[in-house]
């Protein structure tokens, strides 16, 4: 089979490049997509910070740009409804634009088919749609910012009643993020299926690198839990736009007047709904982050996962506990005694398979040959950091000491250490590990380094601040950083320290984005194995074939991750290549 | 500024928040305990096993049943930390306490963005309330001016008085969107949703004259904070709770206490507009 | 100062009785009824209140009355005899409107359409600025400390409607957009001019936040200026 180029000239290229639909040309729109995205949230997140640290004062270099009467930063000062916005938004972007994208929609799409000895998804063309969906998604959310009242601002959460009788922002939130959420299911049902149905010749379930393993549970997971959301987020557009009242009661009255709805809903409704998505949400994030870690460190420590089996089955049971867990963001909502002591014991026995997999990834370090490379470094910098996301998650689990720290700094800082020195860790790792595949060049080790350190500093200096804040009763989502408060106030200067650790954050992302584009033209060139690992994308040319990836079909003859196999002439034998 | 994390703790001024420091602190020990452990371990991992000192890496995994074992224990540490020290006050709990004849009663009517208080007055029994009573002037609560039983009702705003050492049983609704009831000092937060009636009872165990000495400072009050995003205005959203010696609650009860020659003409508070 | 030249050239028009003024609409708004007494409204949740609102502390403005039971806060304005199709510039100069010591000042204002409306927060506290019309653009500005003024500005006329503060529930404020200069607003004197109509035969309307609108008929002829009075009453007691 022929690789069809398209046509020539830059501008079918270019054509090429949008209409493409080869797995790997839609995952490198993700990846650029999501990488874009997780700036921008992060561009956001530097002005709440600012706004935290020193409450009404203009921005610092930028604030002398805006005259006093613009709308959302007279004189350079952050108004309390576009911090509203911008926490909204913060929050939607990295989850659904940025981490999920990146994770499932990049290094799914990409790595999935390549694993299993594939030329492709299973879908090529419901790939495309979605990463459509995807996109078109992103530009109304981004786009609802300059609406007139702005962009959504009750809350990545968007709790009604507010989020009902908020501004217009709101409903283009709820359009946008249905096309999001619609993309999401599109993609998991695609890898589902390639997992499924085009494994290539001996590649039994058991022999699957635990990556894909991985995202198998994240597509069912996302399969389950996205249609409960899609239809809250229907049901909100409704009593935004149509009056109805899925999510409103009787008898609101609004700033001394009576809202004119027909009432009955119910508040909590759209809570349940919300967080049957949202907390199965949080292992899609951190299912994929898992898969990229073991594959690394395997690679890196040239032997195989401790546990292999163990951790597959304890993610299934992962998967499965973490569709039953939801109501644990909700202890305050006054439920009752048992239905809280449910949800306490689910979630504490949801510690067990995550814990289960974290200490087999640590324990697969020993007896290992540990080389320090760049994505090794990210990949180990994981699992500390995960630890102290999923250790601090503790006190959150049991209501009583839930009382104190719900709704803090505290709920902030642990589930950013998940989420950023955590799973964003684990997908650099899977970055700078992966770079030589898709381009064909490493990329520059010193200034990989130069972006690990700082990083992984700054990301402490960000969230160890706010777990602080947390046990000083300091409140998240207040735009004055807790001014108004007497209580929290020996903690208010914390602010500031996180704060110039986000700063500094900033800084050191240009070492990043530097070597990314540095590398594209002038990295190391490498053969089609640089890491010397054994798993099938590995077999492909770098950059894989277009359209076709392997020059010949591959088939696997052993488990996905066999390293330092005795009586073998190298330190790995790659799945692909017979036994002698 | 300091990094011992729990001197950030709020001064404590409940009964039951004793437990829930006392657990924070045994979780906390217990996780930093775990973290510590495994980070040596982690580090010692990575030196040990170094390629520059471990340039040929063991094929076979150790064997680790082990693994298992150590999650089942952290589990049953978590089960033991919840069970053993945890019971007894969650936030379903205080709200499942059942007042005492000696429980104070008290509703908090939350607004964007203000907390209205409503006492029952000297009969002890609150008025009928509904909202199309609410007028943010003359009538917060929303107080049925028909209802006798409303007339010695005493509403205050973002003033919470309480007497020291009595359990009070606060109700807590809202009239608009979800807002939060965060006492930090007494270790108390409970949503407030409209359209639902949620109680919460505690005790508080300090009298805001022993805050302010202990606090050196003569304005200090404890605070009511929202915790939950309700709006353009919700960090501002702030109230205060004065804890009173038994006497002087009830000097400052009839003190409030409506008087005869307050005018009972609903018409003017009326709000059709 | 304003309350000195409206009574100077309400005496001018009743002294003269003739067309020194004429083309204008003059009279008094009065209440009868039993007066009220309201209850003085409970700021002690936010001492900064306290602070700046000094010798006059907000209080219930649903009826405001002066000497021989005048009524202030009424709007007076021309409903129907203006030429039509005819436009009148609006003033350059802004209405001017002040959260001073928790309490929105005046009560009541009435903007020509084009007029901007300034929005001053004197004492450097904590408001927002909750404005809620009907057909105009509802806006909710909060208004941090340090941001001492804030312009509104209206596209289209429109009845009275609300401004509220939802930091001091009790901060309320009615403001109103009228398409022509032809209005007045009483202040406890009870009484309005209205200035500058052609002669012809004018319908004007009194309004009161709590009692309604009323109608007048008035003819206004080249020497004699109309002249129309007001009675508001409460209706008695529903039950």
């Amino acid at each position: 089979m022929k690789p069809s180029t398209g046509n020539s000239g830059a501008l079918g290229k270019i054509a090429h490049f949008f209409f493409s639909t080869d797995h790997k040309v839609v995952a490198i729109q993700y990846v650029v997509s999501a990488l874009i995205m997780l700036f921008v949230g992060f561009l956001f997140m530097l002005l709440m910070r600012w706004q935290l640290a020193y409450p009404f004062q203009s921005l610092p270099l930028i604030g002398g740009w805006f005259p006093e009467d613009h709308p959302t930063m007279p004189g350079g000062v952050i108004t309390a409804n576009f911090y509203n916005q911008l926490g909204a938004m913060h929050g939607t972007i990295m989850i659904f634009l940025a981490v999920v994208p990146l994770a499932v929609g990049g290094f799914g799409t990409y790595l999935v088919p390549l694993m299993l000895g594939a030329t492709g998804l299973a879908f090529p063309r419901l790939s495309k749609l979605g990463y459509w969906c995807y996109l078109s998604g992103t530009l109304i959310l981004l786009g609802s910012f300059f609406l007139p009242g702005g962009a959504a601002n009750s809350g990545w959460t968007a709790y009604p009643p507010l989020s009902v009788i908020e501004n217009a922002g709101q409903t283009t939130w709820l359009i946008g993020v249905a096309f999001v959420y619609f993309s999401s299911l599109v993609l998991s049902i695609n890898i589902l299926t390639t997992i499924v149905q085009l494994r290539c010749k001996g590649l039994g379930f058991m022999r699957l690198p635990f990556f894909v393993w991985s995202q198998l549970v994240t597509s069912v997971l996302l399969l389950l839990a996205f249609p409960p959301l899609v239809a809250a987020a229907v049901m909100q557009l409704l009593d935004r736009v149509l009056g109805s009242s899925f999510f409103l009661p009787s008898g609101l009255v609004v700033s001394g007047e009576a809202l004119d709805v027909s009432g009955g809903g119910s508040a909590l409704l759209w809570q349940h709904l919300f967080w049957f998505l949202a907390h199965p949400e949080v292992y899609v994030l951190l299912l994929p982050a898992f898969g990229v870690v073991a594959e690394v460190i395997a690679a890196n420590t040239r032997k195989p996962l401790f546990g292999y089996k163990g951790m597959v089955y304890s993610s299934i049971f992962l998967g499965i506990m973490s569709m039953l867990v939801w109501a644990h963001h909700m202890f305050l909502t006054g439920m009752g005694i048992t239905l809280s002591e449910f949800f306490q014991i689910t979630t504490i026995i949801i510690s067990l398979p995550a814990v289960i997999v974290a200490t087999s990834l640590v324990v697969s370090l020993w007896g290992g040959s540990i080389r320090f490379s760049v994505p090794m470094l990210y990949a180990l910098a994981f699992l500390p950091m995960f630890g102290i996301g999923g250790l601090t998650g503790l006190p959150l689990a049991m209501s009583a000491t839930n009382i104190m720290l719900h709704d803090t700094y505290y709920v902030i800082g642990h589930f950013h250490y998940v989420v950023a020195p955590g799973i964003l860790f684990a997908l650099f790792a899977g970055i700078y590990h992966w770079y030589p595949k898709v381009t064909g060049r490493k990329m520059n080790d010193r200034l990989g380094r130069w972006h690990f350190w700082p990083t992984l500093i700054c990301m402490n200096g960000i969230f160890s601040h706010q777990i602080l804040q947390g046990f000083a009763g300091v409140s998240r989502r207040l735009y004055d950083g807790g001014e108004s408060y007497a209580h929290g106030m020996e903690a208010f200067g914390l602010n500031s320290g996180a704060t110039w650790a986000a700063f500094g954050l900033l800084l050191v992302q240009a070492f990043f984005i530097v070597n990314f584009f540095y590398s594209l033209k002038w990295g190391e060139k490498v053969d089609r194995n640089p890491w010397k690992a054994t798993s099938l994308e590995w077999a492909a040319p770098s950059p894989p074939l277009p359209e076709v990836n392997f020059e010949t079909p591959p088939a696997a003859y052993r488990d996905a991750m066999t390293y330092s196999e005795p009586g073998a002439e190298k330190d790995y034998s790659p799945q692909w290549e017979p036994s002698s | 500024m300091s990094f011992y994390p729990f001197s950030y703790f709020p001064t404590l001024a409940s009964e039951h928040g004793a437990t829930i420091d006392q657990l924070t602190v045994a979780i906390f020990s217990f996780i930093t305990i775990v973290f510590i452990g495994w980070l040596v371990f982690f580090a010692y991992t990575l030196f040990r096993f170094r390629s520059g000192k471990s340039p040929k890496a063991q094929a076979r995994n150790p064997r680790g049943r082990w693994v298992y074992g150590l999650a089942a224990g952290i589990l049953v540490a978590e089960l033991f930390i919840h069970y053993g020290l945890g019971a007894g006050v969650g936030a379903s709990q205080l709200s499942a306490i059942s007042p005492t004849a000696d429980t104070l009663q008290v509703r908090v009517v939350a607004q964007q963005f203000a907390w209205n208080i409503h006492y029952p007055g000297a009969d002890g029994i609150f008025g009928r309330t509904a909202p199309e009573f609410y007028n943010d002037q003359s009538n917060p609560v929303g107080i049925d001016p028909d209802d006798e039983l409303g007339k010695d009702d005493i509403v205050t705003f973002k003033q919470l008085y309480l007497p020291v050492n009595k359990p009070v049983r606060i109700e807590l609704t809202s009239k608009d969107v979800i807002h939060s009831f965060f006492l930090p000092e007494f270790r108390i937060k409970q949503d407030v949703i409209p359209g639902m009636e949620i109680p919460v009872t505690f005790v508080p165990t300090m009298t805001t004259e022993a805050f302010r000495k202990l606090k050196g400072s003569e304005t200090r009050d404890f605070e009511i904070a929202c915790a939950q995003l309700c709006g353009v205005t919700h960090y501002s959203m702030k109230g205060t709770v004065r804890v009173l010696e038994k006497g002087a609650f009830n000097a400052w009860l009839i003190e409030k206490a409506p008087t005869e020659s307050d005018d009972d003409d609903d018409f003017w508070a009326d709000d059709d507009f | 100062m304003m309350f000195f030249l409206r009574a100077m050239a309400l005496a001018a028009v009743l002294i003269s009785g003739s067309g020194v003024f004429a083309g204008s609409i003059t009279g008094k708004v009065t209440y009868e009824g039993k007066v009220p007494t309201f209850k003085p409204i409970d700021t002690s949740g936010d001492p900064h209140c306290a602070a700046h609102a000094g010798d006059n502390p907000p209080v219930i403005e649903v009826l405001v009355l002066g000497e021989g039971q005048s009524m202030a806060n009424i709007v007076v304005k021309v409903i129907k005899g203006l030429p039509e199709g005819k436009t009148w510039p609006a003033p350059t100069e802004a209405a001017v409107m002040t959260q001073k010591g928790c309490q929105y000042s005046p009560h009541v204002t009435a903007l020509q359409l084009g007029q901007k409306l300034k929005v001053l927060n004197p004492d450097g506290i904590l408001h927002n600025v909750n404005c809620q019309p009907k057909l105009n653009k509802a806006v909710n500005k909060a208004r941090p400390k340090n941001m001492k003024e804030l312009v509104f500005d209206f596209d289209k006329a429109e009845a009275p409607f609300r401004f509220k503060c939802d930091v001091h529930p009790w901060m309320m404020a009615y403001c109103t957009v009228i398409a022509h200069p032809f209005f007045d607003v009483t202040e406890k004197d009870g009484i309005f001019t209205i200035d500058g109509l052609e002669p012809g035969e004018y319908v004007i309307e009194a309004w009161q936040e709590r009692l309604g609108k009323q109608t007048a008929t008035v003819t206004v002829t080249a020497d004699k200026a109309g002249e129309a009075n007001f009675t508001f009453t409460r209706p008695s007691r529903k039950k």
